[in-house]
């Protein structure tokens, strides 16, 4: 029978080691020999075997704690390498978002008609009562001049990198704020989507009241159906982290959003390399002075290369749905 | 909020953890803000400075060319966002879960399954964190949901499936009460094992037994008979009984039952024995 000198020798020494490999980082295990592997197996058994027995003879806290710490750090090393998901529960990213989407097509839709559906009511609201125009329309669009250089169409070019990084950030920044409102129940998601469907309808409206739609359609188009998709899905995201709130079903609410996070979150980084694209877009490509039919080219191009990705990317691919949630 | 959160492993072993209470939290919140406003002003001169430093170089003295100047401030907003958004993400996802603040506190953030976190973990919590930020700078949202759950989590960490534990960085303790410590549990082990003079009767076994004596009676008759029978049949040479009398004998369940009530009485009268080995250990130290 070991010492007790003995015992808490072995103890230190399993925590040291495991430290040491833990330090060394996930893959630190593969690196070890089968009976170097199997000698760490036995000694962190024989440590919670005594973890159990320190707390049923009723130990005094530190002794209890010292293995309890111990544990966990075996535990953490031996268990951390081999059942740690893929970042999202899928590998295939490429195909994971186009699945995600599809799978709920429900948010989506909700998404595109908050924001969309605000878009539409506004931009009649203003053919109607012109005056509102006053009221929503941003500033900078109510004196809007194509034909002026000072106009977002001509943006100089030393500028366009800076334009293109301001509008990359902040419209990533508004569908994380899409994305994380979804937690209010899905109230902040449906404020900020009519709020930004709002200032798209009233300023198209304006503009089509003015007779300068062919400009501002021009404009837009190169990016527009990436930049507007992208915004809806970041809403169908928070959506979907709303329903498990609002709608758990028989699972608590907490676990029902720990199981609908994997789809949110690939959707959100989906719509964030969406919008990078969009912002590239819209910085370099709208406000240079390509010509009306080749920007009519571009939203064609854009919004087939969306539809067939989002209608076929990820087929073949494994099913996420039945992938285990950690 | 609780105390602490025990969890239990697939290999029934039960990890005891230490939830971080708002003050901790808090704290690695202030730092970790210092740290990244820091991060922000060394990109900020980095990028500011050089076009300058490209003149310098160019033996010129006017205010650059205008592209480098353009991309700088380009990368700079850019390098601000992913700052802001991407330190938590970043640090959590590499670092099992601590960021230099919750290290410097002594807390990191843990799966609910006692895992550290990766980045899958790392960039729910963080993400996310636009809600519990509201109203934007008073976090009343996540504060107030922090407060009111259990296990003190943020809305971050519900999403995420995570909670943030204190971790503990001091060494083992080596007093001479560890040591005696050490000692008993040691002899917990031994101590259970029942030895008789035809053999021994291991820990297990006892366990067992304890666990058939505990369930017999919501066992069907059949049941109970066959399992009281498959734990006794291997110990009964032990016990130095006769199977074949136990074989034919009507009350075969009867006399089984009471031979493992025999056992287990055994074993708890060497039990409650005094520990020999403690007393064996201190004895020359006293003489």
């Amino acid at each position: 029978m070991p010492s007790a000198e003995d015992k808490q020798q072995q103890w230190s020494r399993f925590f040291a080691r495991v430290q040491n490999l833990l330090q060394r980082g996930p893959r630190s295990l593969r690196k070890l020999s089968g009976s170097e592997l199997t000698r760490l197996i036995d000694d962190y058994q024989a440590l919670t075997a005594d973890l159990a027995r320190a707390r049923s003879l009723g130990a005094p806290r530190s002794t209890v704690d010292q293995l309890n710490r111990s544990a966990v750090a075996g535990h953490n090393l031996l268990y951390g390498s081999i059942r740690r998901p893929a970042v999202l529960a899928e590998s295939d990213w490429f195909g994971g978002f186009a699945r995600a989407v599809r799978r709920h097509l429900w948010a989506v839709a909700l998404s595109a008609l908050m924001f969309f559906g605000s878009a539409v009511a506004t931009f009649f609201a203003v053919q109607f009562y012109p005056a509102l125009g006053y009221d929503l329309v941003a500033d900078g669009f109510l004196d809007f001049d194509p034909a002026s250089a000072e106009n977002l169409h001509h943006i100089p070019s030393l500028a366009r990198p800076i334009a293109s990084s301001g509008i990359i950030t902040n419209n990533i920044q508004v569908t994380l704020m899409a994305f994380g409102f979804g937690l209010t129940a899905g109230v902040g998601t449906t404020v900020l989507l009519i709020f930004n469907g709002v200032h798209l309808g009233s300023v198209a409206g304006w503009m089509m009241l003015h007779g300068k739609e062919k400009a501002l359609w021009g404009w837009i188009m190169p990016h527009g159906a990436t930049e507007l998709l992208a915004i809806c899905l970041a809403g169908a995201a928070g959506y979907l982290l709303a329903a498990a709130i609002v709608a758990p079903g028989r699972l608590r609410r907490s676990t029902a959003l720990k199981k609908i996070g994997g789809d949110a979150l690939i959707i959100e980084l989906g719509c964030m390399v969406m919008l990078v694209i969009a912002g590239l877009i819209e910085g370099f490509v709208s406000p240079s002075g390509i010509d009306y039919p080749t920007r009519l080219a571009v939203l064609a191009a854009s919004l087939t290369l969306w539809a067939v990705y989002f209608a076929g990317a990820g087929h073949r691919g494994k099913k996420a749905s039945s992938f285990p949630e950690p | 909020m609780e105390e602490t959160v025990s969890i239990a492993t697939p290999d029934n072993v039960t990890l005891e953890f230490e939830l971080a209470g708002p003050g901790s939290r808090f704290a690695a919140y202030l730092i970790d803000g210092l740290l990244i406003g820091l991060l922000i002003i060394v990109v900020v001169v980095a990028l500011i400075f050089t076009p300058g430093v490209v003149n310098f170089f160019r033996a010129t003295f006017d205010e650059g060319p205008g592209w480098l100047m353009s991309w700088n401030i380009a990368l700079l907003i850019f390098f601000i966002f992913l700052i802001n958004w991407g330190y938590y993400v970043l640090f959590e996802g590499l670092r099992r879960g601590s960021t230099p603040g919750k290290r410097k506190m002594g807390i990191r953030v843990l799966r609910r399954d006692g895992l550290p976190i990766g980045f899958r973990e790392a960039a729910l919590r963080n993400l996310v964190r636009a809600a519990d930020m509201l109203p934007p700078p008073c976090a009343l949202l996540g504060g107030l949901v922090a407060l009111f759950d259990r296990e003190g989590r943020r809305l971050g960490d519900m999403v995420a499936g995570t909670i943030v534990v204190v971790e503990k960085f001091a060494a083992a303790s080596d007093s001479a009460a560890a040591a005696a410590w050490a000692a008993r549990v040691e002899q917990g082990r031994s101590r259970q094992a029942l030895t008789l003079p035809q053999g021994i009767i291991s820990a297990n076994q006892i366990a067992l037994i304890e666990q058939f004596m505990g369930r017999r009676h919501a066992l069907p008759p059949a049941r109970r008979e066959a399992l009281a029978w498959q734990i006794a049949e291997p110990l009964l040479s032990l016990l130095g009984e006769d199977r074949e009398a136990l074989v034919k004998s009507p009350d075969r369940l009867g006399r089984s039952e009471r031979l493992l009530l025999q056992i287990l009485d055994l074993a708890r009268g060497e039990r409650a024995k005094p520990e020999p080995a403690l007393k064996q250990e201190s004895r020359p130290a006293l003489f």
